[in-house]
């Protein structure tokens, strides 16, 4: 232990740790009702952390060549010793970080946080949202099997439902007229260079305007007197009298994770064959499309709404203004108020929407 | 004071569970990063001797490090390493001197592997090789 006060008491002269530690780690008050769900932000954070990990250990021995790619993870998964563990960390995080984020946003949703001075947070968040499914789906591609190709056959289709420019934007997303070796170059390009660091400069853009804020407190279960912000100049949400984030709070966010990592660990080893279907074992071929393809799980509810509606067109337009419903709520539900059961038509039209998704999902899955 | 020691007791356990945590995380990684272990150099090759013309020499893989072959004019076959004994560059056979240099450093080697000039500290390792029936057989 001197060694170690030894080294911290060097570091501190030079930049004023202690300081900086107090300032931001024992001395950051947050609101002594904060529950649970405030860390699942911190859980996402660590996922994006073993996403970038597992990703740049499997760029170690992947090849992003049509004829090499299906190879290349075939041997990552049968031949190297713990490429199986690899692989399926960065497959089934990536089901993880998707299913996370659903989370976050709902308790963002139910408890009000989303609404002024926190429109930024929402609008990060929202994008976040949407670029970690683009990051999915070019993901998707890259093992080049039949359930990536056609998967990715589907979903850039979809996009020439856009009248005028639609055909002419899906030729320029795959690099030609069919997918092929060039949407491969394409979406590796955008899956480990492009998307990850739009990914990094959001999460910052996320974190340093939950600093500026401050955090919020939950709408229910504590004492701080409701201070509705009228939303004339600056104010910082302080929440004196509160819980130190450190250790007090970075405890449960350590609980929250290491409860992540059971649920994580636990589909990687007993359910290993989760995220795939009998069709991402077989080599892509472009001139055999396989019954029943389907998207993953968290595309069934578009693809579903895509199969409902007579136009591709209306089913594109009906998803693009409930993305955009959502995206603008903060600006929509103008009510300070926060608390979940006195915004019953809130909460009528959230569960609601919430059930639809769910309903759509299962029913995209066994239509 | 007894809460002292329980709180050094359970920092004690933590430390130790974030070591095998750790241990546990990083023994994959290593795994999966190291090098496949190769051949061990216990394999044969063969080459057909008209492979081979006098004051030739011919390069090849053995045992995952280059090697090379060579007939001398007085009829002699013999097999070496083919990496420089001074830095591990690849060394190239001379014709008309018949002997080795390596385009590194100016290490020169003869056609047996010997130093005859420049930094190398040590001749070419040598490799077993023998010559049977029109067959030339290394290792």
């Amino acid at each position: 232990m001197p060694l170690f006060k030894r080294v911290y008491d060097w570091i501190d002269v030079r930049i004023g740790a202690r300081e900086l530690v107090k300032k931001e780690l024992t001395g950051y008050l947050l609101p002594r009702n904060i529950n649970e769900w405030y860390s699942l932000g911190s859980v996402l954070l660590v996922i994006f952390a073993m996403q970038v990990v597992t990703g740049m250990l499997l760029l170690v021995y992947y090849v992003p060549d049509a004829d090499k790619a299906f190879k290349s993870v075939t041997y990552i998964m049968n031949e190297l010793p713990y490429g199986w563990l690899m692989r399926l960390c960065h497959a089934v995080g990536s089901n993880m970080m998707v299913a996370v984020l659903f989370m976050h946003m709902i308790s963002t949703l139910m408890m009000g946080s989303y609404k002024g001075p926190r429109e930024l947070n929402w609008l990060t968040g929202f994008t976040l949202f949407a670029i970690v499914q683009g990051i999915s789906l070019t993901g998707y591609l890259l093992p080049w099997s039949q359930l990536s190709f056609w998967a990715t056959t589907v979903a850039t289709n979809s996009v020439s439902a856009i009248p005028l420019i639609g055909q002419y934007l899906v030729e320029f997303l795959r690099g030609g007229k069919m997918v092929g070796p060039p949407t491969l170059g394409r979406f590796f390009a955008l899956h480990v260079a492009v998307i990850p660091v739009i990914i990094a400069l959001l999460i910052g853009a996320h974190l340093f305007v939950l600093k500026r804020t401050g955090i919020s407190s939950p709408p229910f279960g504590g004492d701080e007197p409701v201070r509705h912000w009228p939303g004339d100049s600056y104010r910082y949400q302080s929440h004196p009298g509160g819980i130190p984030f450190f250790p007090n709070f970075a405890l449960q966010d350590l609980t929250s994770i290491a409860i992540y990592f059971a649920v994580f660990f636990g589909v990687v080893f007993f359910g290993p064959d989760l995220p795939f279907t009998p069709d991402a074992f077989v080599p892509a071929d472009p001139f055999k499309t396989p019954a029943h393809i389907k998207p993953e799980w968290y595309f069934l509810a578009n693809y579903q709404i895509l199969k409902i509606f007579p136009s591709e067109l209306l089913g594109l337009t009906v998803q693009a203004a409930a993305m955009t419903f959502v995206a603008l709520l903060p600006f929509i539900d103008r009510s300070p108020e926060r608390h979940p059961l006195k915004r019953p038509l809130f909460l009528v039209c959230s569960i609601g929407g919430i059930l639809l998704w769910v309903g759509l999902t299962v029913w995209g899955h066994y239509s | 004071m007894e809460n002292d020691g329980r709180r050094k007791f359970l920092g004690i356990c933590l430390a130790g569970a974030t070591v095998v945590a750790t241990a546990a995380a990083a023994y994959p990684v290593f795994r999966y990063l190291a090098p496949a272990s190769g051949p061990s150099g216990a394999e044969k090759l063969v080459f057909a001797s008209s492979e081979l013309p006098e004051g030739e020499a011919k390069f090849f893989e053995y045992a995952g490090s280059a090697a090379v072959l060579v007939r001398t004019k007085t009829g002699e076959t013999v097999a070496l390493s083919a990496v420089c004994t001074h830095l591990g560059c690849i060394v190239q056979w001379v014709k008309q001197s018949q002997d080795f240099l390596c385009p590194c450093h100016a290490g020169q080697f003869t056609a047996d592997g010997t130093v005859l000039s420049g930094p190398p500290p040590k001749p070419l390792a040598k490799i077993p090789v023998s010559v049977a029936e029109g067959k030339i057989t290394v290792g």
